[in-house]
């Protein structure tokens, strides 16, 4: 499953709601995405994803696609560079 | 008080609950190994609850279980009054509170997460799940009540304080309308091991583990942990009166007064002066008290005293005087069990039933009033009076009378 599939049903999950009703496009807020809710819905993917996302990307992020983008640059960058 | 609710070990609603009560029908059962695993000796009264038919998944992220409980119990009790609040209304709609231990299993959980995972992570969650203002916060939203919004942390005492003091709120015109009551959830790991090392526990009843409780009994092992909440809707008997609402009783006096003395083991004196200060408080006299609600925990040194403080207060009538503890049913919910036991002092001056201490065989000699043993007499009360006594020496005492 690619990374946009995959954080589509963690979304779903997360916000209560049927994943065939989000697209990728739309914005958080239009998902039911309150402040403590984003929180939680990115704890789940550092989880998921094995990544840290910052403050600083987590606050850029709008929607899910621009947010599957950077779990993808992380997981990148990750496995560039691997853990100790 | 024109609105009751309960989510109680032995029944899950306040009519539900009570009827378990008077017929001394227990929900106190083995405790479930999902808490601690089998085999061991410990009792609880649990509640069969399905959280995942009434919350979506998301919705559960940040209710705890405690503060499930509460929404229930207050939803069951607003209902029950039929409110039907304006707008401007809710101004002066307050929620007063009682927790003990606030999200106990959501910090429980949270501690998992941080020492016994490979990665030390906390959810985001965690503070607003486990604060102890979560249940009153979330009442509060669900409800749409914008007066008042406060929470009462006074252990085993808590939502009498919180009933009591709502009582005060609207006499003195802080507020209109008050849901008051308390909830308690803390059946989990680290806490039933914490009141077991206090040596307060109850072990099963190797025979029949729902008779493992029993106030007042020279055969009793402890008190027995309890979940649940209850809900009181309370609002001046004017208002009550011109809006044609069913009033269950009058809650007519509130006392508090502190031990100064140890922080658990519990003390004859405060616990006069809270009874006392309850009394002057409602204006009418000791002899009109036709039931005490005890606080009867079922540990030896609770009995005792609270069984001299009765004759203290109440003195030569004490002899006569119908005290029982319905914690021999459905457990002790710390922050819930004020506001539970008050349900039950004013269904039995609804209904004119005082309720029974159940499982009472042999009285301890050291325990001499009339406990109510086994079976529930029928009565016409005039006032009761209902007992909550915390650790840290914090009593409160709570008195209703029949509305007339």
């Amino acid at each position: 499953m690619d990374t946009l599939s995959a954080i589509t049903e963690l979304a779903a999950k997360q916000f209560g709601r049927d994943a065939s009703t989000i697209t990728a496009d739309v914005p958080f807020q239009q998902l039911g995405a309150d402040s403590l809710g984003m929180l939680e819905f990115l704890f789940e993917l550092e989880d998921r994803f094995d990544i840290t996302i910052s403050q600083d990307d987590a606050a850029k992020m709008q929607n899910l696609r621009e947010l599957a983008a950077l779990i993808d640059r992380e997981l990148a960058s990750t496995s560039a560079a691997p853990r100790k | 008080m024109t609105g009751l609710g309960v989510i109680a070990p032995n029944g899950q609603s306040a009519a539900d609950f009570f009827a378990a009560v008077v017929a001394a029908q227990s929900g106190i059962s083995l405790l479930s190994p999902a808490v601690i695993s089998a085999p061991n000796s410990f009792v609880a009264g649990q509640v069969a609850f399905d959280a995942s038919a009434r919350w979506r998944p998301n919705e559960l992220n940040v209710i705890d279980r405690a503060t499930q409980f509460a929404l229930v119990a207050a939803g069951e009790a607003l209902a029950d009054a039929s409110l039907d609040l304006t707008e401007e209304e809710t101004f002066s709609a307050a929620v007063y509170w009682g927790t003990g231990l606030g999200g106990a299993s959501s910090i429980e959980e949270s501690y998992r997460g941080l020492f016994a995972s490979a990665r030390a992570r906390v959810r985001p969650s965690t503070v607003v799940l486990g604060m102890n203002n979560a249940a009153a916060a979330q009442i509060s939203m669900a409800n749409g009540l914008r007066g008042p919004l406060l929470n009462f942390s006074t252990a085993c005492s808590s939502s009498a304080a919180s009933i009591g003091e709502a009582a005060r709120a609207i006499r003195h015109g802080y507020a209109d309308v008050v849901i008051a009551g308390g909830s308690e959830a803390l059946l989990t790991y680290g806490n039933v091991l914490a009141w077991d090392a206090m040596r307060a526990l109850a072990h099963a009843d190797p025979v029949d583990p729902s008779r493992s409780c029993r106030p007042f009994d020279v055969n009793r092992s402890g008190l027995v942990l309890g979940e649940g909440a209850a809900a009181l809707v309370l609002e001046s008997s004017d208002r009550a009166r011109q809006r044609g609402a069913k009033i269950y009783a009058e809650l007519v006096g509130y006392g508090n007064a502190s031990d100064a003395r140890d922080i658990s083991k519990p003390d004859v004196d405060g616990q006069v002066r809270a009874m006392r200060a309850a009394l002057k408080d409602s204006r009418i006299d000791a002899d009109t008290i036709g039931y005490v609600n005890a606080h009867g925990t079922a540990t030896h040194v609770g009995d005792v005293n609270e069984t001299a403080a009765v004759k203290c207060t109440f003195g030569e009538r004490a002899r006569s005087l119908p005290v029982s503890s319905t914690k021999a049913v459905h457990g002790h919910l710390l922050g819930g069990a004020g506001a539970l036991e008050a349900v039950v002092s004013i269904m039995a001056i609804h209904d004119g039933v005082i309720p029974p201490t159940a499982h009472l065989e042999t009285p301890d000699p050291m325990c001499d009033l009339d406990y109510v043993p086994r079976e529930a007499r029928r009565a016409s009360l005039e006032a009761v009076m209902s007992n909550s006594f915390g650790f840290g020496g914090m009593n409160s005492v709570l008195i209703a009378r029949r509305y007339r």
